[in-house]
């Protein structure tokens, strides 16, 4: 028996601590809701203020954050089911505004492809700086696989995941006899490579991209057409809403499984002390390459959705600067912990999006906003926790 | 009746150099370690004691010359199967995983006797949490084993220990490989005579629990080399000076002259 820090909670200490997730939840999709339906950007920044406000009280004063995560980690069964009830009903929440279920869409499949570089820049320190590329190797192979042999999205979807993984391998062959920074170097020139190569193909269709990629279907229904539930209609993007919802559910399994396994282990040794992992009998370099392979697969994942959401992919959306930013996304977020990528992931797909009123001043204020956030919390929004066992 | 000398013979290097460039960092050195026995190595700085470290556990590759493990060359493979085959280290500057808590170091120490891969960690959860499981279990038992303190802070970070216990844990990551063969690379360095005195007495009581392991130690602390080794051999300049009990090398000018220096020398002779 591992004997528990935590006090053994009493019937008022678990109705406290239920009280506390539900909370932080509500608040949390509250906020969420608020930020993007406003439009007024001195409500923006007001917003923001108030999530710098929240962030600074956690970083000064720990025990707010131990307990809120104390309570999580007690009710955890309550936290997961309140949030999936959350995740369904929140597109019923935003009243009808497309645009906002629009931002929810591409800021899950960022969060996406943050948690698939987080495998290597989070737990390996592997600065992969060709997500991107992953991300555009997804988007090309499926909307290929579509017009050309006319595949339906649901087989496109594995067989693109399929071909970006292997890309992921043929980058990660080669980069395995560099490190730090000419690894660095390597991604990038093989997401310059891509992005080239994209652009100049002849059946890549060069800078004008893919037209008309076909709407998904499923029994049936086309996601083209407004969403009908229980009477209430949603539109469109709301199938591609609970599309990117499941791909966000099965990456946070896929990080966490592997977060708290052997695997998640070795990549954390080598991340610290490469020549100690070896000398546990760690197999550096197979570590390395898996993940890349990993990171290139949920990458592929999202690339394919985005495809098919959109209906149009040109070389321009997948280029050296995506990469950038989902490394920021991991950065500001925290690396190795999977619920900070995702708010780093949401938090700078919408910022652009709601500093449009400084119009040409937007990417600074994104600039200055980011680095604020990492003086508030120089580890990310959410750092790295330690892993428990047997509780 | 004693065991004939050839099965006593855990690990043996024959003939081993090691040339970077120009530079000659060991000449021909050979050695032989019996198992259960414990080997002194001693010798000046840039005498070539990890860099017979480094050749054994396969972070260098020898120009020339073999080590074998139980008669199997070890030259060539790469360092992190020479862990699975048995020898275990540890580090000069001790190099933990200093984000990882204390349990965790150890459980990475476990790594060989464990399989799971990625496709077990998503789709035979099951499976791969209860090897984890184990791998916990086992690393709990190995730090009490050890310091009955240590193990008490496991769910710290491995940074945060101080340094008596970054070598205690540093021992029982090595250990919990469950090698023939343990290095240890200056131990005691950093540590008062208090810590090492704490240190011997751990080493010993490891050592008593496994009566099969052998032990290699570079040191610079005499009173560790002369209490604790059953052999000490003394490297100068790449070359093996001497290999003997201490009693007996420590008579020998030469090393004296040099380990000790010249004025211990005259010192030890006046």
């Amino acid at each position: 028996m591992t004997p528990r820090k935590i006090p053994a909670p009493g019937a008022s200490g678990a109705i406290m601590g239920m009280a506390t997730v539900i909370a932080v939840e509500l608040v949390g999709a509250l906020f969420l809701r608020q930020f993007l339906l406003i439009e007024d950007w001195r409500l923006v920044i007001g917003l923001l203020l108030i999530f710098g406000a929240a962030m600074m009280v956690m970083e000064r004063v720990p025990t707010v954050e131990a307990r809120i995560e104390a309570a999580f980690a007690r009710h955890g069964r309550l936290a997961i089911l309140l949030g999936i009830v959350i995740v369904l009903g929140f597109p019923f929440a935003l009243e009808g505004n497309t645009y906002a279920l629009h931002l929810c869409v591409i800021s899950m499949l960022y969060a996406v492809l943050a948690l698939a570089l987080n495998f290597q820049l989070g737990s390996a320190n592997i600065p992969n700086f060709a997500t991107g590329a992953s991300y555009g190797i997804g988007a090309y192979a499926s909307a290929l696989l579509a017009l050309n042999f006319g595949v339906s999205f649901w087989l496109a979807l594995p067989a693109a995941a399929i071909v970006a993984t292997i890309f992921g391998f043929l980058l990660g062959i080669p980069s395995m006899r560099t490190r730090d920074s000419y690894l660095a170097l390597v991604t990038i020139a093989f997401g310059v490579v891509i992005h080239q190569l994209l652009n100049n193909l002849e059946f890549t269709g060069g800078p004008n991209g893919l037209v008309g990629i076909p709407v998904p279907e499923l029994f049936g229904h086309s996601f083209g057409d407004p969403l009908v539930i229980f009477g209430h209609s949603l539109p469109a993007q709301a199938n591609f809403y609970y599309l990117s919802a499941l791909l966000v559910l099965i990456s946070i399994i896929f990080a966490g499984r592997l977060h708290d396994s052997r695997v998640g282990l070795a990549w954390n040794a080598l991340r610290t002390d490469e020549l100690a992992a070896r000398c546990q009998g760690i197999n550096v370099t197979w570590y390395k390459v898996l993940a890349f392979a990993v990171d290139a697969f949920l990458a592929g994942f999202a690339g394919t959705i985005y495809a098919f959401y959109v209906g149009f992919i040109s070389p321009d959306n997948f280029t050296f600067l995506v990469s950038v930013t989902i490394m920021t996304m991991v950065i500001a977020g925290g690396m190795d912990n999977i619920l900070g990528v995702i708010v780093g992931a949401f938090l700078l797909t919408l910022l652009p999006e709601k500093l449009r009123a400084f119009s040409d001043y937007r990417i600074l204020f994104f600039g200055v906003v980011v680095i604020a956030f990492l003086m508030i919390r120089p580890q990310g929004l959410f750092p790295q926790r330690l892993r428990r066992y047997g509780d | 009746m004693a065991a004939p000398a050839s099965s006593r013979v855990v690990l043996e290097g024959e003939n081993l150099s090691m040339r970077f460039g120009g530079l000659v960092a060991m000449a021909e050195v050979a050695f032989t370690l019996n198992r259960g026995e414990i080997l002194g190595i001693i010798g000046p700085n840039g005498a070539g004691k990890s860099t017979l470290l480094n050749i054994i556990t396969g972070i260098y590759i020898p120009s020339s010359g073999e080590v074998r493990l139980e008669g199997q060359r070890l030259n060539g493979v790469p360092a992190h199967r020479i862990v699975m085959r048995g020898i275990a280290r540890t580090f000069q500057s001790s190099r933990l995983f200093a984000d990882l808590s204390v349990l965790d170091n150890v459980i990475i120490g476990r790594h060989t006797h464990t399989r799971a891969g990625v496709f077990d960690a998503i789709f035979r959860r099951g499976r791969a949490k209860a090897e984890l499981e184990a791998s916990a279990a086992h690393a709990e038992m190995l730090l009490k084993s050890i310091s009955r303190g240590l193990h008490e802070q496991r769910h710290r970070p491995a940074g945060e220990l101080a340094q008596a216990d970054r070598r205690r844990l540093e021992i029982a990551r090595a250990l919990a490989t469950d090698p023939k063969v343990l290095l240890l690379d200056e131990p005691s360095s950093g540590m008062d005579d208090a810590d090492t005195d704490a240190l011997m007495d751990d080493i010993r009581a490891v050592c008593a629990q496994r009566p099969d392991l052998a032990l290699m130690i570079i040191e610079h602390d005499m009173r560790l080399v002369a209490s604790l080794p059953h052999r000490v051999m003394v490297l100068d300049y790449g070359q093996k000076l001497a290999d003997g009990p201490y009693e007996e090398i420590r008579k020998i000018p030469r090393v004296q002259e040099a380990y000790l220096g010249r004025k211990a020398t005259q010192h030890a002779g006046a």
